[in-house]
Formats: C-alpha cells, sequence, structure tokens
C-alpha cells in the first residue's frame, strides 16, 4: 500500500522563527497515523503547512501522488486532504445546518451532500437535534462535533484531526472518541494529533513522537509500545533542558 | 548594592543618550544654517511650512505610534490652535506669545475632552470618534460665525514679535527662527517622554494591554498623559501657523490636510519621532519639488504613498535601513 | 400635522441615502475587517460613470446598471491593488485607511482631470412632482425612498439565502475555518469591496438626480456613513441600515426645530454621548459577523 501523504524534509514557521526544521514522514501506509509531543514542537505547524495555510521554506508535500506543496488551501480541500483545526470556534454566529453547507462547498463535495449529510446526522444525532442553532450557543463537545461534521461534509479522502478531545469533559470525550472510530471504521483514513495516548494507541498503528520541530521517534505498526515508554519519552525529552 | 551585570545592560537597539543628543544638535545645527544657504523668503517659507508639519507629525507619532491610539482628531487639535490663537489675541486682545502658549493649553484640554468617550473603545471605534469630533470642532466653528467668520474664517490675526526685530521686511528669519525653536523644544519634550518610564508604560499597554493593566498601569491615566502630551505643541504649532499665516480658516479641518499628515507619520515609520519629523521635510520638499505638475501633483504623491506603504511597511526609516542594509552588504561582499 | 409628514419624508428619503452608503462601509469591514476610506469617492465615481454613458446617449435604464458594474470593478481593482497586499500586516486597519484615502485622492483627482469641475446633474429615476399633505416632494425622492428598501432586501436575501452569501458570512467570522471548508478568501474580499462600491454608485446615482455632482461629493456622505455605523455598530449590517434610518430621522427633526446648523453638532454630540454608554453602538452585538 502507497503512504497517501508523504511530507519529504518540510522547513517551515514564522517570520524569523522556524517551527518546523527539514521534517520528514509518511502517512497512510498501515492505516490511521498518530503525532503526539509536547506543545508549541510543531504538530499544529506542521498540520497548517500540510493544509496549504502556511507556505514551508522548504520540503515537499504529496498527498496520494500529487505534489501539494505550495498550493492554496481551497485546492487541498478540492483534493480532498480535509484538516480540521485545533480549538473549536469555527463559525460562531453561523447555524449548524450553515456549517454543513459551507462543508460541501467544494465541487467537489457538492455531488454527495444529501448523502454526507445522512452521515453526520447518524454519527452526531446531537447536534441534529440543534440544526438551527447558532454555534456560539453549543456547547464544547458539541461544537467540536459540528467542526467534525463540517469536515465529514467536504467529504475526505484524508481527514485531520488537531487535539479532537482537547479540553474537554471526560464523558463527552469518550463519546467523541467512539465517533471518531466510527468515522475511521467507515473508510477514512485518519491522522490525529492528540495527547491523550490511551486513545491514539486505540485509533492509530503508527505513531510519531514530534519534539523540537521534527521527528524524534516514529513507532512502527506491530512494535508493541506500553503507556509507560512514551511517558518516559515524554520525560527523556524535557531532561534534555 | 548594584547588581554588576545590570549596570551594562541597555535595551536592545536603544541609543544611549549621550549618542541621541549628539546627533540632535547636530540635525538641529544643520537646520539652523539652512537660512545662510536659501536667502530668499520663499525658500524659507517652505522651511517653515516643513517645521510645522513636523511638529504636527511627530507629536502625532506619539499617541499613533507610540501610544497605539488611532486618534484621527489630531488635525483637529491644530485646528483649534489656530483659532484659539485667532480669538484670543484679536477679540480677547491677548499678548501674542501669551496666546501662542494659550493655544497649546487649549489643545491639551480638549485633547483631554476627546479622551474621555474613548477611554472605553479600541482601534476602529477610537477612529471613527475622534474622526466624529474633528468634524463636530469645525461644524461649531462653522455655525458660530459672528465669533470665528463660520466659511470666511479670521484674517488680520496679530504676528508674533521678537523684541524689536521687524519681522515683516526680514526675509522671514524671524519666523524661521521661532519655528525652529519651537520644533526643537517640540522633539525634545517627545523624545524624553517616550524614552521615560511614562513613555514604557505607554508602549507597554499598546503592545499588550491586558497584562501592563495587570502588572499596574492605568489605562485611563496613560491614555490621557499620551493624548495630552501629543496636543501640547499641534495646538503650539496651529496658533504658530495662525500667526504666520495672519488669518484662521477651517481648511485645517479638512480631510486633504489630515490625509497628509498621516502620511507623515506613516511613511516615517511610526514610534520613532524622528521618522515622521524627516518624512514631513521629505514630503513638504517633495511637494515643492513637484509644483510644475500641477494637478498632477496630488496623483503623484497618492500613488507614491501607496507604493512606499506597499513596498515598505515600516516606512521611510525601514527604506532607509534596508538601503544601509543593501549597501554595507555590497561593501562587505568584495573583500 | 405638516410637520410630522415632513419629519417623516425627510427622514425616510436622507436615511436610505445613508443606509446605502453605510451598508457598504459595514459589508467592507465586517469580512475584510479594514475600514474603506474611499468608500466616498466610490459614490462620487459611480455618479460620473452613470453621468457619463447617459452622456453618451445611453438610456438611463441602461446606463445606471452599467455603471454600478463599472464602479463594482474598480472596487474589485481597488481592494487587489491596495488592501488585499496587506493582509496580514500588524497595523492593518491604520495602513489601509491610508492607503484608500490615498488611492481615493488618487481617484478624485483623476476624475477632476477627466471631466474638469464643472457641476454636472444626472437625469432623475422618475420625472416630475406631486404633493404629500401639504409638501412638495419629487417623484425621484420617493423611488429613492421605495428603491432602497428593496435593494437593500436582495442584498440581505443574498447573503442569508444564497451559498455565495453565506461563504462572504464565513470569511467574516473565521477567515482560517473558511480556507479550510474550501473557500477562496480572496475572491470573496474582491466580492465584498465590488458589493459595497456598487452600492456606493447606486447612491451616487440618487444623489446625482437631485444634486449637483462634484469630485468632491462623496466626502459628506462617507462622513455620514462613518457615524451610522458608529452608531449603528460595524458587526453587522443590519445594525448599521437601522441606525440610517434613525439618523435621518434625527436629523430631519433637529433641522425642523433647530435649524439647519445646530443638527450636525446635535448629531456629533449625541453619536459622542451614545458611544461613552454603548461602545459598540447601539444595534450591535459582540464579535464580528454579518446580517
Amino acid at each position: 500500500m502507497t503512504p497517501i501523504l508523504t511530507v519529504e524534509g518540510i522547513t517551515a514557521g514564522y517570520g524569523r522563527v522556524t517551527v518546523l526544521n527539514d521534517m520528514s514522514l509518511e502517512a497512510g501506509r498501515h492505516g490511521n497515523v498518530g503525532f503526539f509531543g509536547p506543545n508549541g514542537h510543531g504538530k499544529t505547524t506542521l498540520l497548517r503547512v500540510v493544509s496549504g495555510l502556511l507556505r514551508p521554506k522548504a520540503g515537499r508535500i504529496v498527498f496520494d501522488g500529487e505534489d501539494i506543496t505550495g498550493k492554496s488551501a481551497r485546492a487541498i480541500v478540492g483534493a480532498g486532504l480535509i484538516h480540521v483545526p485545533q480549538g473549536n470556534r469555527i463559525f460562531p454566529d453561523l447555524t449548524i445546518a450553515d456549517c454543513m453547507s459551507l462543508g460541501a462547498y467544494s465541487a467537489r463535495a457538492r455531488p454527495h451532500e444529501a448523502e454526507n449529510r445522512e452521515k453526520v446526522v447518524a454519527l452526531f444525532p446531537k447536534i441534529a437535534e440543534r440544526w438551527r442553532q447558532r454555534v456560539r450557543t453549543l456547547s464544547g463537545g458539541e461544537r467540536q462535533m459540528v467542526s467534525i461534521g463540517t469536515a465529514l461534509m467536504s467529504h475526505p479522502r484524508l481527514l485531520i484531526l488537531d487535539e479532537p478531545t482537547l479540553g474537554l469533559a471526560p464523558r463527552i470525550k469518550d463519546e467523541l472518541c467512539a465517533s471518531v472510530l466510527d468515522i475511521s471504521k467507515g473508510g477514512v483514513p485518519l491522522i490525529v494529533v492528540e495527547q491523550d495516548i490511551e486513545f491514539l494507541l486505540e485509533l492509530c498503528r503508527q505513531l510519531y513522537l514530534i519534539n523540537h520541530g521534527t521527528v524524534a521517534t516514529e513507532i512502527k505498526p506491530g512494535e508493541s509500545i506500553a503507556h509507560a515508554e512514551i511517558m518516559s519519552m515524554y520525560f527523556g525529552q524535557h531532561q534534555d533542558h | 548594592m548594584m547588581d554588576p551585570i545590570k549596570r551594562n545592560v541597555r535595551a536592545p537597539g536603544r541609543t544611549p543618550w549621550q549618542r541621541e543628543a549628539a546627533g540632535f544638535m547636530l540635525g538641529f545645527a544643520v537646520l539652523a544654517l539652512l537660512p545662510f544657504v536659501f536667502a530668499d523668503s520663499y525658500s524659507r517659507h517652505i522651511l517653515i511650512m516643513a517645521f510645522i508639519y513636523a511638529i504636527v507629525a511627530s507629536n502625532w507619532d506619539l499617541s499613533l505610534g507610540y501610544g497605539g491610539v488611532f486618534n484621527f482628531g489630531h488635525l483637529a487639535l491644530f485646528g483649534i490652535g489656530v483659532y484659539a490663537y485667532a480669538l484670543l489675541t484679536k477679540l480677547a486682545g491677548l499678548d501674542p506669545w501669551l496666546a501662542l502658549v494659550a493655544s497649546g493649553v487649549v489643545a491639551t484640554l480638549a485633547a483631554v475632552i476627546v479622551t474621555i468617550p474613548i477611554l472605553r473603545l479600541k482601534g476602529i471605534y477610537i477612529i471613527l470618534v475622534t474622526f466624529g469630533f474633528a468634524q463636530l470642532v469645525m461644524q461649531v466653528i462653522i455655525s458660530q460665525s459672528e465669533l470665528t467668520g463660520g466659511t470666511q474664517g479670521i484674517v488680520r490675526i496679530p504676528g508674533l514679535y521678537l523684541f524689536d526685530h521687524n519681522m515683516v521686511r526680514d526675509a522671514k528669519i524671524g519666523y524661521f527662527g521661532i519655528a525652529l525653536g519651537l520644533l526643537a523644544a517640540s522633539t525634545i519634550f517627545l523624545r524624553m517622554l517616550v524614552r521615560s518610564r511614562t513613555g514604557a508604560s505607554i508602549v507597554a499597554l499598546r503592545d499588550n494591554e491586558e497584562y501592563a493593566i495587570s502588572r499596574g498601569v492605568s489605562l485611563v491615566r496613560q491614555r490621557l498623559i499620551t493624548l495630552a502630551a501629543s496636543a501640547f505643541f499641534t495646538g503650539i504649532a496651529g496658533a504658530f501657523y495662525a500667526a504666520y499665516q495672519r488669518n484662521a480658516s477651517i481648511d485645517v479641518f479638512g480631510m486633504s490636510l489630515a490625509t497628509i499628515v498621516l502620511s507623515m507619520v506613516l511613511l516615517g515609520g511610526t514610534g520613532t519621532i524622528y521618522g515622521a519629523i524627516i518624512a514631513s521635510f521629505v514630503l513638504t520638499f517633495f511637494g515643492e519639488a513637484m509644483a510644475d505638475f500641477g494637478a498632477w501633483r496630488p496623483m503623484i504623491t497618492a500613488v507614491l504613498i501607496i507604493v512606499v506603504m506597499l513596498v515598505y511597511p515600516s516606512g521611510l526609516v525601514g527604506m532607509i535601513q534596508a538601503a544601509w542594509a543593501g549597501l554595507t552588504g555590497r561593501l562587505k561582499r568584495p573583500a | 400635522m405638516g410637520a410630522l409628514a415632513e419629519i417623516l419624508f425627510g427622514g425616510l428619503f436622507q436615511g436610505s441615502l445613508y443606509a446605502m452608503m453605510a451598508v457598504g462601509l459595514a459589508l467592507v469591514w465586517t469580512t475584510i475587517g479594514v475600514f474603506n476610506f474611499s468608500h466616498g469617492v466610490f459614490m462620487m465615481l459611480g455618479a460620473y460613470f452613470a453621468w457619463q454613458l447617459v452622456e453618451v446617449g445611453l438610456h438611463p435604464a441602461a446606463a445606471f446598471p452599467l455603471a454600478v458594474l463599472a464602479t463594482a470593478g474598480v472596487g474589485w481593482l481597488l481592494q487587489a491593488a491596495v488592501v488585499r497586499p496587506l493582509i496580514g500586516r500588524a497595523n492593518l486597519v491604520l495602513v489601509v485607511v491610508i492607503t484608500t484615502l490615498a488611492a481615493g485622492s488618487l481617484i478624485e483627482n483623476g476624475v477632476l482631470e477627466i471631466w474638469g469641475p464643472r457641476s454636472k446633474q444626472l437625469p432623475p429615476l422618475v420625472d416630475g412632482n406631486t404633493m404629500i399633505g401639504s409638501i412638495g416632494v419629487s417623484l425621484h425622492q420617493i423611488a429613492i425612498i421605495v428603491v432602497t428598501p428593496l435593494i437593500l432586501g436582495a442584498l440581505w436575501m443574498f447573503l442569508t439565502r444564497t451559498r455565495l452569501g453565506l461563504a462572504l458570512r464565513a470569511v467574516a467570522q473565521n477567515e482560517d475555518a473558511s480556507q479550510l471548508v474550501g473557500l477562496n478568501v480572496t475572491a470573496l474580499y474582491g466580492l465584498a469591496f465590488a458589493i459595497a462600491a456598487g452600492l456606493a454608485c447606486l447612491a451616487g446615482i440618487f444623489m446625482g438626480g437631485y444634486r449637483f455632482m462634484s469630485p468632491v461629493m462623496g466626502a459628506d456622505p462617507l462622513l455620514k456613513a462613518l457615524i451610522v455605523v458608529v452608531f449603528g455598530g460595524i458587526s453587522s449590517i443590519s445594525g448599521p441600515i437601522f441606525a440610517a434610518y434613525l439618523i435621518g430621522f434625527f436629523e430631519a427633526a433637529c433641522s425642523y426645530y433647530f435649524g439647519l446648523y445646530w443638527t450636525p453638532a446635535l448629531l456629533f454630540a449625541v453619536l459622542i454621548l451614545t458611544l461613552m454608554v454603548r461602545p459598540e453602538g447601539i444595534f450591535s452585538s459582540r464579535g464580528r459577523g454579518l446580517a
């Protein structure tokens, strides 16, 4: 199986600050991929580069055989690579229904709008009840569901989730994790950034520890790894300082 | 006991005051010599206008660049200075020099009044309210035509005097000297303010309001200080302008003057004081150089402003820095 | 009775013009987060376009829509030239104020060069006069009062009922998220400017039909539009519309009771007082968003 996403020697940052330093990885050869690592070390920046929000200074990104480096976010969405950003602010003054039609804005997603809407409703019956409500009136978990639902409306061929469970209450979090697992079972490959290692281990067979703007460790499928070892990776990195 | 390390530390990119004072003296010495090069009254008139613009623009830089307060009524403070001087000398019969200082005080009071409604406001709302304030002042002046002459303005305003020096037949050397003196006083005042602790707290408030407030900086007090300080010499410049021109008109409240002075501030690069002064000189002389272009002049100026804003985000100062870096880079390379 | 009719009519008429101008300013502010100080120049330019097209022999019914399209095109170009390249600058709001002012001055002087300083007048929308009760009014003014709500209603439908309008509202709220659902943010910025310029052109056509046109005719309406949006709150477009009519009535009442001289001063005094009590305008909610 060829990787759906290949990142080759990406260097990127903001202004004079370099966040990603010659980072290379590939995803999708063995199903879902998880990224973890301390905050502020480049996970979100990597996702912004992949989805076209941030132009890399060097390197190449290949999505399903097509070079997408430097393409606009719109073109990348058009190719089917959908990124759900961190935080759940999306469109505070639009209704859920509005968000869903926006999700189906690209020409690729338009023909599948009805079918995808049914999928979203089945997956998140909670937000279906509040279809005409503004996003700002929803709870954090519901807003995250709207974010993911909007992304599903874009008919993803690869779905990237940036810390989907951040800041959620444990019960809501479990619910959302179950939904994410459902999406994966439905056949959409995922790239997930998470701090919850248990959830990542359940969801993914391949993990990358991202530290100092580069891949510190790759955990390949079949390599058994215990929670404790991952924790020691965190601490090991921290002791360097 | 003093920390041995701390003693030698200074803020990065900050010129020691001795060096700044030396540069300041040199710069103003050069300016003071200019009338010997330009002996005709027309050239000196251009220089006087450049100094007035420089005072207004550099004071605007205090509120806009350092304070981050988008006071679009700054030219109204200048206009208030113009009318305060005109009314105080002509109607109240006050001594011109006293009226000059009083006009600065009146402009400062006006700045305090306009600060009150914008204390709770941010960004664009400050632009709109201060812009409205400027229009309000203009409307009041127009509607009180028995006092202010309305749209006709005021003519035959008493001029300034210097002992028994003849201010009229001196090829404008008297007014040149006063204008230069005012610019020097205003610049020293502004630079001392921005280099002081108060100046630091004004910048802190601009860059991170919540944090500065949480560290005990008072938004109300600091905004009042910023706007009042930026008004004093602006009002005096207005009074001087009225004394020099011998008339007052509501044109000083117009958008075109505000646009020109604002472009001086922004072209100069905000938050430097000197940048605004240099840009005032450049734009005034540039405007004069283009006098032959007639109707094309404002268009060329507009294009120039846009191009500089697009290419050099930090204004002329950034342009000079970039040119300097390019030059030194080129000098180093052949070695 | 006569007083009421006069205030009512004057308020509706002025309010219509103000609303037409203010909505464009608010549209650009909500989508891009900048204030377009060349908005008054759009109004003037649109009136001159319309005048030129009528002058070459076009029927107003063809000339006016063409002028609106042409002005919308200029709006788009201006956005691409002096706004889009600056997006992302730290002091965006301020820099755009100066670049749009400069661009406005460029256009204003260009119009003066091309069309000269002599006053011009446009044909009215509808010819003739009529009486409402005891006051004489022109049919042109009545047409403006009727047409403006229709156009604003159409804009409202566009923003709330179409997918493109939805996209504009989305960009106003979250630019990153808009890009991530595949919206063409730069095109939407251009569209917001184009619509605003087109509306300003309409206001110019309205004004040119009952007053003499000049290259500086946009300055005062820009100022009024600014007041309207401050008053109504710039975080929506419905706020400025209500505020436009409210200010129209206020002005009509003021000039009836206190005279024309004191009206602007009273208006500004009320404006400043309003902002001291409600800094974000009387009709505004928190946050930025269209509709």
